[in-house]
């Protein structure tokens, strides 16, 4: 049986809580972005403007949500920045829009 | 052992949340910039024990305020560990040639960034 790791200390957990409360819109709006350009995608029209704005917004996404423990929503958020650094086709938007609906539940399901 | 370091990020979520984790679970002493043209003054300024500092930010990037802060006698042998999001192999590779003490990955774990900065650095 693997060992049991040890539990996070109070005072670093609640005062983590007390920061992802406070970044959350933040990390919202940036899930946000993605939507916008996952839906301009599907529509056809994605401008390289969408494109460059929800590349970053989706690396900076996969950046903190492992810190506060949602390693599932890094992962995510890290195909989602790949496919937007790719050359993406309406093919490709299907996809996109399942693992951006997925991050969103995964965030919903922290708060 | 006190430590002190410095923080340089544009995102205020990982200064905060990195600042957060080594002052409470090393209780180091914790400076922060928001971009690598403050990190370079107060890296001079206060003389930090060691340096994290985020790789993608606008203005002067991390390549670039690592080779700044090299180029200064006051920084020059100031511990500089590079924090990135970025996966890919060859991005990595690069990052490690520029002579940084170590290339950290986001996400860290809040509980373990400490440790890992003292493994690095040879504080244990």
């Amino acid at each position: 049986m693997p060992p049991t790791p040890p539990a996070a200390p109070t005072a670093l957990s609640d005062a983590l809580n007390r920061l992802w409360a406070r970044f959350l819109p933040e990390i919202e709006n940036r899930v946000s972005i993605l939507e916008v350009a996952a839906k301009a995608c599907t529509d056809g029209c994605l401008s390289q403007e969408h494109r460059d704005a929800a590349h970053a917004a989706a690396h900076k996404l996969a950046g903190i949500l492992g810190t506060f423990g949602l390693h599932r929503g890094t992962d995510l958020a890290r195909q989602v920045e790949l496919e937007f650094g790719e050359k993406l086709t309406r093919s490709d938007a299907s996809q996109l829009s399942q693992w951006i609906a997925e991050l969103r539940s995964v965030i919903d399901r922290r708060q | 052992m006190s430590r002190r370091i410095l923080i340089i990020d544009d995102e205020d979520d990982i200064r905060q949340v990195a600042a957060l984790s080594l002052e409470t679970v090393a209780g180091w002493d914790v400076i922060v910039a928001s971009s690598g043209a403050q990190g370079l003054l107060r890296a001079a300024e206060h003389q930090p024990d060691a340096i994290l500092l985020d790789v993608m930010m606008p203005g002067m990037d991390g390549p670039t305020t690592f080779r700044e802060l090299r180029k200064n006698p006051a920084t020059a042998k100031i511990p500089v560990l590079l924090l990135t999001a970025k996966v890919q192999g060859p991005d990595q590779r690069r990052f490690a040639d520029l002579g940084v003490e170590a290339v950290l990955m986001k996400p860290f774990d809040p509980l373990t960034l400490s440790s890992q900065m003292e493994r690095i650095l040879g504080w244990e």
